[in-house]
């Protein structure tokens, strides 16, 4: 292999790194939030809702779904301000993501909330709970605890997936990168350092992730 | 289930990322004039998304003053031309894993490429300039404070504007990946001026306002040069004999003519 290595130029711009790590997480974590948001009222109106809503909410996710991330990126980005609607690079990558992320989480929700055996929805109003109470303690949790590994391996590509919002002036770590080689043409030392980084954000959100399912979820029923 | 202990598991990942890397490097190979020949064909990389030197045109051909060049290269070794087409950050990539021989497209010639690649004479010239609508009133970089500045990742403007937007602090600079993003971040009014090429209000449709884009002010004059692997000197050698019969035949001049509106300007040699 003729190739020398020299990492040193690009250890020396860790500051820069870090940023485009915080920056990455910054937009994981807010899409994700937003995404959870969007997933849980999606699927509850996907199983509960009367029909309008039900074709609304299979409309979005199918479009979503079967649509790719750069493409929804690109559409609000550069052509809703044809329509008046004109969101910075910043906005345009969260809520890109949000959207993106809800069809998602809808789906694997739904099946989550479809896997409560219906004798519990009616053991629930048999018991006086109000129909918000049976959706969040008799439908949700055990729904979401059902699926909450389903929903991590989500939350991951979430992560991963963030990488491409530099297509639209974003910056994250993988446009740090980009931007690290064209200043200093040492591409392969920048994205095997950038895996790593990667590789170590994506270890550290799942130990966490799977912490906090054990003390959200402490009780198997 | 039993679970492998992590430190095993993160050790072998490790060892395959690095096998990957290591095995998936072929080694550099010098390339010389003969071995394209009794090849059959030379593989050229190029960019489509740069108007005047790369694009496509009505039949998604590429066509431009760099497909030109790259052209007549195969001509003058009687061989076709193989395009490849690559992004501006995957100029030196596609040189140093031997997927091309050569590449052609708008490769300014700077000192820090040269430590990756070796770069012919000068076949063309070109400015970074700042372009924007005409309403806006912009004569230096002072004016752009509180405004957005598209930018090509990793392109001379890219770094031009940088260092300005240091100096000028307000300027926000904003980087795409391609020519094709800035020009549609500027015709939905995502950015109020750019950095381009100085034909960049040839190719540019009227703005979101209906308005036509002008040449604000020059950053800096580049000059392209054909970039090969520094272990191909017999290539290099060709490549500037190449280059300086075009220039003296008047080819150059023309290609300029018809692509830039705009006679070639002087090309320094070294």
């Amino acid at each position: 292999m003729d190739y020398v290595f020299h990492f040193g130029p690009i250890l020396d711009r860790w500051p820069l790194l870090l940023w485009g790590l915080y920056r990455t997480l910054e937009l994981s974590i807010i899409s994700m939030v937003f995404g959870l948001v969007i997933g849980i009222a999606g699927a509850v109106a996907k199983v509960f809702g009367p029909r309008p809503v039900r074709a609304v909410a299979s409309a979005y996710v199918e479009i979503i779904r079967n649509t790719p991330l750069l493409i929804q990126l690109f559409f609000i980005y550069f052509t809703l301000p044809f329509v008046g609607l004109r969101l910075s690079s910043n906005v345009a990558a969260i809520v890109a993501l949000s959207i993106h992320l809800g069809a998602y989480v809808t789906e694997i929700i739904r099946a989550g909330i479809e896997s409560v055996p219906a004798g519990q929805i009616e053991a629930g109003k048999a018991l006086g709970l109000s129909g918000r109470q049976i959706i969040r303690f008799v439908v949700l949790t055990p729904a979401i605890r059902a699926v909450y590994p389903a929903l991590g391996a989500q939350f991951i590509l979430q992560l991963l997936g963030s990488s491409i919002v530099s297509a639209i002036a974003a910056e994250e770590l993988t446009a740090v990168a980009n931007n690290l080689a064209m200043q200093t043409f040492r591409n392969f030392e920048i994205y095997i350092v950038v895996a790593v980084m990667y590789f170590v954000a994506v270890q550290v959100f799942s130990a966490l992730f799977r912490w906090s399912g054990r003390k959200l979820f402490r009780w198997k029923v | 289930m039993t679970r492998m202990p992590p430190g095993r598991t993160i050790a072998g990942l490790l060892l395959a990322l690095f096998a990957m890397v290591a095995f998936g490097l072929a080694p550099a190979k010098a390339v010389t004039t003969d071995e394209i020949i009794s090849r059959g064909k030379v593989i050229i990389a190029i960019d489509t998304t740069t108007a005047p030197y790369g694009m496509v045109d009505q039949s998604m051909e590429p066509t431009g003053f760099d497909i030109e060049v790259a052209n007549l290269v195969g001509k003058a070794l009687g061989v076709p031309v193989e395009f490849v087409t690559v992004t501006s950050p995957g100029r030196i990539p596609s040189l140093l894993t031997n997927r091309v021989d050569m590449v052609i497209s708008i490769f300014s010639i700077t000192p820090e490429r040269a430590l990756q690649v070796a770069f012919s004479i000068p076949y063309a010239g070109q400015s970074s300039v700042v372009l924007a609508p005409k309403s806006l009133d912009i004569k230096g970089p002072e004016d752009l404070v509180g405004l957005k500045v598209g930018v090509t990742r990793g392109t001379g403007e890219d770094g031009l504007l940088t260092a300005q937007a240091e100096k000028f602090p307000g300027i926000e600079i904003l980087r795409f990946d391609d020519y094709a993003s800035i020009t549609q971040a500027m015709l939905s009014g995502q950015i109020d001026a750019m950095g381009g090429g100085d034909y960049g209000d040839m190719y540019l449709q009227k703005s979101v306002n209906g308005e036509d884009f002008e040449l604000k002010y020059i950053l800096k004059s580049f000059f392209f040069g054909i970039g090969v692997r520094k272990d191909s000197p017999e290539l290099l050698q060709w490549l500037n004999t190449f280059i300086y019969s075009l220039k003296n035949d008047g080819t150059l001049n023309e290609l300029s003519l018809k692509y830039r509106n705009a006679p070639l300007p002087e090309l320094p040699v070294f």
